[in-house]
């Protein structure tokens, strides 16, 4: 039974807005000064009494190896110093040494929450630079696969935030439990499709690997309508539980223009006002084919963020549903099956960027093709624009002010992977 | 058919041509003087709406030559910025994104952008520590991903995969 709302958030007014470089942003957000990340200490009150705590790397509520260095005044976060690097694998230099095909399996692993946008990105990288396009039903599974990726992260970000805040006692480990066991429905079906349940490899230079079973699409649709019946009990936990309102509502107000200038994107970006989608604005894959609604949230805040990633659940269900019902016949893949690693070969020193709109906000992949034709099979520099990175250099911007229980409410609500910060 | 390059901006490109006097601006981005490079970067961002910050990217190309030799090229790095401008609801006008390029000999500097984007704090900590590309200017000149005492540049082409350091040797 859906459960309808009579409002998903308390009093929607319309706000204010004003025009910054052609965008429209919510003028309430707009703030002037922003706090300085590089604050020296002695212009603090130097009277205060100044604790420094060490948060991470192992702590559960990091999402991953994320390490924090915080000083407090009594239980206010005065200055706060993020610490990455801990699950740094040098992706970007192993790359250098693969074949074009061997790359997807290994930029899987960077965003382990949703390989299947790493795998496009750097796909859709290399179509570029090689000057050849998938078959439309390639272009459509490609959608269609990203879509249902994009519900499961999201449903992992929600569900591990309410954890965040709440824990055990607070019913935190409820939205949890919900949003597990939702995404198991979708690793069902991305394993009926690729054999596996994460680091799929389904994507390849020019097309796909795997063509949908029969009778894949009507379980697809079934469980998508499951998810979207039961969003709403995620949305009533958001917005009606007492302890999550009162730890997330008006915490991490974030103006809109600090997070475009730091490359912040995705639902932080949409949850500060701006109505920003890579999928509408300059649309890949199928995505030109059909309507993409970008739901936006105004307040700003932590809650904002997450209301914003509830709305994409039912929107990308809805995009996904729609999608299937139109997926055209025909081949799967633009280029022959690759036997050889090093078939592919790019051009002396062509560079390509690519990027697609990840869970987390705009996942691109540039890329420098080798100046020596001997081993033009390899890239020759690989860089992973990752959202994640992005959004969690947000942090020292955002924790001033804010108190010592509140930073973990702040770094669930930016949901950055370590493994895509880090590579 | 996608386009090997999203193509530059009509605005930008008669701007670009004025500002660094180039008869053609290549797809992937103009070559920038170092010197120039702080008030193009400013001039992009106030005057052309780029406000959103996407990557820097540095690549090492090792010494090609010898010095003396006509074709000799030194040691040398190539930072790859991009930026990108939203959609403009107003005008039309859709997102588009704009790449430029700095070269930057080894033992040499190039002028940070962290006070034009916040965004390329980070980029340029990480680029510094994974290519070894000096930012003057820099606010915060830390390593970001590598420990502090590592050895080295570990994505500059001269550093092997199979060098053993501690504790990995």
């Amino acid at each position: 039974m859906a459960v309808t709302l009579s409002h998903s958030l308390p009093v929607q007014t319309l706000p204010r807005t004003m025009q910054v470089g052609g965008v429209t942003v919510p003028v309430d957000l707009v703030t002037t000064g922003w706090p300085d990340p590089q604050m020296r200490l002695e212009d603090y009150d130097p009277e205060a009494d100044l604790m420094t705590i060490n948060m991470g790397p192992q702590h559960p509520s990091t999402h991953g190896v994320l390490r924090v260095k915080l000083w407090l005044d009594g239980e206010t976060v005065v200055k706060a110093v993020p610490y990455v690097g801990y699950l740094h694998r040098g992706v970007e230099k192993l790359c250098e040494k693969l074949t074009y095909v061997q790359l997807t399996p290994i930029v899987d692993k960077n965003d382990y929450v949703s390989p299947m946008m790493n795998e496009m990105a750097i796909n859709m990288a290399i179509e570029n630079a090689l000057g050849i396009e998938p078959p439309r039903r390639a272009q459509y599974m490609r959608s269609i696969l990203a879509e249902i990726q994009r519900i499961g992260s999201h449903l992992i970000s929600v569900g591990t935030w309410g954890l965040d805040m709440g824990g055990a006692i607070g019913g935190g480990a409820t939205i949890f439990m919900f949003c597990m066991r939702e995404r198991e429905l979708l690793l069902d079906l991305f394993e009926e499709l690729t054999g596996c349940r994460f680091h799929y490899n389904t994507h390849t230079v020019g097309g796909q690997r795997h063509d949908l079973p029969v009778g894949w699409d009507v379980k697809a649709k079934q469980v998508l309508a499951r998810i979207v019946e039961r969003s709403y009990e995620y949305e009533q936990f958001l917005v009606e539980n007492p302890i999550c309102r009162a730890r997330a509502r008006g915490v991490a107000v974030l103006d809109p223009l600090l997070a475009m200038e730091c490359g912040a994107s995705g639902p932080i970006l949409r949850g500060s006002g701006v109505d920003f989608d890579l999928r509408r604005d300059a649309p890949y894959a199928a995505y030109g084919e059909i309507e993409v609604r970008v739901p936006t949230r105004t307040e700003g805040d932590a809650l904002a963020r997450a209301m914003v990633r509830v709305d994409e659940i039912r929107e990308s269900a809805r995009i996904a549903s729609a999608l299937l019902d139109g997926v055209p016949e025909g081949p799967i893949c633009a280029l022959k099956p690759v036997k050889l690693p090093g078939a592919v070969k790019l051009m002396e020193g062509e560079t390509a960027y690519a990027a697609v709109e990840g869970p987390r906000g705009e996942l691109g992949t540039y890329l420098v093709a080798q100046t020596d034709r001997k081993v033009g099979q390899h890239p020759y520099r690989l860089k992973i624009r990752s959202p994640s990175l992005h959004a969690l250099s947000l942090l020292p911007y955002l924790c001033p002010g804010h108190t010592l229980a509140d930073v973990v409410v702040i770094i669930g609500s930016l949901d950055p992977i370590m493994g895509e910060v880090d590579r | 058919m996608p386009p090997l390059h999203e193509p530059i901006p009509p605005d930008v490109l008669e701007w670009c041509q004025a500002e660094l006097g180039l008869e053609t601006v290549p797809a992937e981005g103009p070559e920038v003087p170092r010197d120039r490079l702080l008030a193009f970067a400013r001039a992009l961002k106030d005057q052309h709406d780029f406000w959103f910050f996407l990557y820097c990217a540095s690549t090492h190309y090792p010494e090609e030559g010898s010095a003396g030799e006509e074709g000799h090229k030194p040691d040398r790095t190539l930072v790859a910025y991009r930026v990108r401008r939203l959609p403009h609801a107003a005008s039309g006008r859709p997102t588009q994104t704009f790449p430029f390029r700095v070269w930057v000999p080894t033992g040499e500097s190039t002028p940070s952008l962290a006070e034009v984007w916040v965004g390329a704090d980070w980029q340029e900590r990480e680029q510094f520590d994974l290519v070894g590309t000096v930012f003057a200017g820099h606010p915060d000149p830390r390593r970001l991903m590598m420990p502090e005492d590592w050895p080295g540049h570990p994505l500059r082409r001269d550093y092997a995969i199979e060098t053993g350091h501690f504790p990995w040797r």
